[in-house]
């Protein structure tokens, strides 16, 4: 009877083969799904964010210390949200009296302030922006027309905006049709109050271009705006990477970020990876 | 690893990964974005691809319309009849256009909806000032012909005059538009020189009939028809009373308010006639009003029609399953609006138009495919002294068609055959040999004993071949195929494990049974329940 109980474990023992092959692909595809998960994000302008409100394809680099900005670069501060401190504010007038460029897109106003501070007439104007000419429902998706010189939009006729900002002061680079208004009832229709004009939504004074429309670099307006993407790639543009929203405030995401820019915790990670396989190795071998 | 612990391992594992997809299945950054947007910006990929018409053109046709009055009013002036008929067809014709358009575009309520009232207005003045510079021209003839003949001389004189009140008031109101329209048509960078000459040449039109005037006489005698209108203003549905004398005789007064005859009334024996006038559909402003009795033309007279505010209601009520009736009612104070025209707008985009009746109702059927659809009714006030107004804007939903039994019916069949050949495969699939051990495996032990077995007959033999014999019968009554090793018996038929293990040993290990051994060993081929 004893043999009988031999067969009965040979079996056991084949059925636990199976299970823990089942757990293994089980805990694959739940770390798979976690780490996923884990290390984009839905935030706005994020550039870890692969969705379509992400900056994931934008392909720009990032400057994190704006004391360190080349001479003549050309700086691109995207949909800020950060103040800007008395020195870093010296290091932008720096970077404009070296002939330096300031791009700075924005359609909240935040950067009003750091306008003033730069001596710029340039200002946003929150509200919103849309207009009678357009190919989709949405009033506030259409079409401007590039209607200045500058290198941002060289080669471009139109531009489809997302929701932008006017811009008031200096010279207009992107202005809307006559036929835009400012839809302060939100009711997707002109009428009452609201009167058509054509409204700036890009301008530029001195080295300094405000844009209304930091959407233009989100992953789904990419395509929509290949020429401008090229501009930018070709010219080439810094990101403010410290008051841009193309950070994120992931803890996961923030903390593989800085080991990957650190080499000693790089290091200190292969050598935790490597530890345990050596171990399992050495012990085989007794 | 024990059994119990790696399940309870595996179950830990299952839990933990349906935990971490549900945390984030709120946050779906996996999935493809659909109607996605937030308060920054949407993405226009899930945004549906619909202009609201074709707004580019609609500074051009301003443009157009402004241009065309400078054209046709030149035409009028120089008396080129057939240029300004061909000229003010195509004005007529862009005017419709525009309208159309303002109505598609929704801006109504905008200053361009202002140009387009004002647009009409020009519209009527010019092809009045067409009419009377060709009725001047006819008259100027007429006066040469019947100089001579007193009393006719006296009736065309009479008629030219009321001719030339009526131009010049053409004129003033013409003229009042200018300053409003060229506003509104400098904020969308038209050129409004031609619009402000053709205020020159209607001047230089209506001058027309001062300089005959003063060719005749430069004096007309007092008419024999006088008119009065009471009051001098008034709002839609308001009556105008319009009375007056003609003291030469009985013949009937025909009124006429714009250049049309608007009523037609016989004086009393005292030569006095009296009608009323209610205000319908005209346009809000100045008009001019007089009357003719035979040769006797009276003065030219005015009054204002003030525009007034509107309400519209809707009410959406099912017909069918796709059918939806559009009523409400169109009012001007407690007045109702009567054969005007109301615009259902469909979804934001298409225009189905109703009209009231005499107690400013609408009707109006629409077809609607299925899903939630918008509908607001509109009345934009063209050509009435009204101002635009609208309803609430009312949602419909239509529950989509109900799908075809049969496809319901026909794939339930086939899933129920698919199951069914399955089934029938899969029995055809086992083996005749697998077949036989299941049979021989969940068979009871009794009906084991039936099975028709060779007689076991050990006697004599050596004891491994005896052991050989045996193995050979209970595998014969397992039913266990002759191709299996003792080894393969003892793991198809666990129960009689002992006995092939033990036969094993014999049979490969050389070992030599006892009797004690073979008579358990014939008791277990032979079914024998006592066998131990």
């Amino acid at each position: 009877m004893r043999s009988s109980g031999g067969w009965k474990e040979k079996h056991e023992v084949m059925n636990m083969q199976r299970e823990t092959w089942a757990l293994l692909i089980i805990l694959l595809i739940a770390s798979a799904a976690a780490f996923a998960h884990a290390t984009t994000t839905i935030e706005e302008y994020s550039r870890h964010n692969i969705g379509w409100n992400g900056t994931s394809n934008l392909g720009l680099e990032e400057i994190h210390d704006l004391s360190k900005i080349p001479t003549g670069a050309t700086l691109l501060i995207l949909a800020p949200e950060k103040p800007f401190t008395e020195e870093e504010v010296d290091c932008l007038r720096a970077l404009l009296d070296g002939g330096g460029e300031i791009i700075i897109a924005d359609k909240e106003g935040f950067v009003n302030p750091l306008l003033t501070a730069l001596g710029s007439p340039l200002r946003v104007l929150p509200g919103n922006l849309s207009s009678l000419e357009r190919d989709h429902a949405d009033p506030r998706i259409f079409r401007a027309r590039v209607t200045g010189n500058a290198t941002l939009f060289a080669g471009i006729e139109t531009l489809l905006v997302n929701h932008p900002a006017m811009i008031q002061g200096g010279v207009p680079l992107l202005e809307t049709s006559l036929l835009a208004w400012d839809d302060t009832t939100g009711d997707g229709r002109p009428g009452g109050t609201e009167s058509f004009k054509r409204r700036a939504i890009c301008a530029r004074e001195g080295n300094i271009t405000a844009l209304g429309d930091p959407s233009l670099f989100i992953n789904a307006m990419l395509p929509e705006n290949p020429e401008l993407i090229k501009n930018l790639r070709g010219h080439p543009v810094l990101i403010d990477a410290v008051h841009s929203r193309t950070g994120t405030r992931n803890p996961i995401i923030n903390t593989l970020t800085w080991i990957q820019a650190t080499p000693l915790a790089r290091a200190a990670i292969a050598v935790l990876a490597i530890l345990p396989v050596a171990y399992l190795f050495g012990r085989k071998r007794e | 690893m024990r059994p119990r612990t790696s399940h309870i391992i595996l179950v830990a594992a299952t839990l933990v990964a349906i935990l971490i997809l549900a945390a984030h299945a709120t946050t779906p950054i996996l999935y493809t974005a659909e109607n996605i947007s937030t308060a920054a910006h949407a993405d226009p990929a899930t945004i549906k691809k619909r202009s609201p018409g074709d707004a580019a053109s609609l500074i051009p046709l301003m443009d157009e319309l402004l241009d065309q009055t400078g054209t046709l009013t030149l035409t009028i002036k120089l008396k080129d009849y057939e240029s300004a008929e061909r000229d003010l067809a195509h004005y007529t014709a862009l005017s419709n256009r525009f309208d159309r358009l303002v109505i598609t575009l929704d801006v109504s309520d905008t200053d361009i909806g202002e140009f387009q009232q004002m647009n009409r207005q020009n519209l009527d003045s010019l092809t009045t000032l067409l009419d009377d510079s060709r009725r001047l021209d006819d008259l100027k003839r007429l006066e040469i012909e019947v100089r001579g003949d007193d009393g006719r001389h006296t009736a065309v004189v009479y008629e030219g005059e009321a001719l030339r009140q009526k131009m010049h008031q053409g004129f003033s109101t013409y003229a009042e538009r200018v300053p409003a329209m060229s506003r509104i048509a400098e904020n969308y960078e038209i050129n409004t020189t031609t619009y402000q000459e053709s205020t020159e040449h209607f001047a230089e039109a209506a001058e027309a009939a001062d300089t005959w005037r003063k060719e005749t006489g430069g004096k007309t005698p007092p008419s024999p028809l006088s008119i009065n209108l009471t009051p001098t203003e008034g709002s839609y549905g308001d009556v105008i009373r319009i009375s007056g004398t003609h003291l030469s005789s009985k013949v009937p007064v025909e009124i006429y308010v714009d250049s049309r005859l608007a009523k037609t009334t016989t004086p009393d024996d005292s030569g006095h006639y009296v009608c009323s006038y209610r205000i319908g559909k005209i346009l809000a402003g100045l008009h001019l009003v007089y009357a003719t009795a035979g040769p006797a033309y009276s003065d030219v007279r005015t009054f204002t029609a003030l525009p007034g505010n509107t309400t519209l209601t809707l009410t959406l009520e099912e017909v069918s399953q796709a059918t939806v009736a559009c009523t409400g009612a169109l009012m001007t104070g407690d007045r109702p609006v009567t054969g005007a025209p109301v615009v259902l707008r469909l979804d934001d985009t298409k225009l189905i138009e109703a009209r009231t009746d005499e107690n400013g109702t609408y009707t109006k059927k629409i077809a609607l495919s299925a899903g939630d659809h918008t509908i607001r009714a509109e009345f934009h006030g063209a050509g009435f002294p009204l101002n635009p107004s609208e309803s609430e804007t009312e949602t419909y939903h239509v529950s989509g068609d109900l799908p075809s039994p049969l496809p319901i019916i026909a794939g339930t069949a086939a899933l129920l055959g698919t199951v069914w050949y399955l089934r029938r495969r899969h029995q055809r699939e086992v083996t005749p040999e697998k077949a036989r051990l299941e049979t021989a495996q969940e068979s009871p032990e009794g009906e084991e004993e039936k099975r028709e077995l060779p007689a076991i007959d050990i006697r004599g033999l050596d004891p491994r071949d005896a052991a050989t014999v045996l193995f050979h019968a209970l595998r014969a009554r397992l039913g266990i195929p002759a191709t299996k090793t003792p080894r393969d018996c003892a793991e198809i038929s666990p129960a009689h494990a002992r006995f092939f293990e033990r036969y094993e040993k014999i049979r490969y290990a050389g070992e030599t049974p006892t009797d004690e051994e073979l008579r358990w060993m014939e008791g277990e081929a032979r079914g024998d329940e006592h066998a131990t």
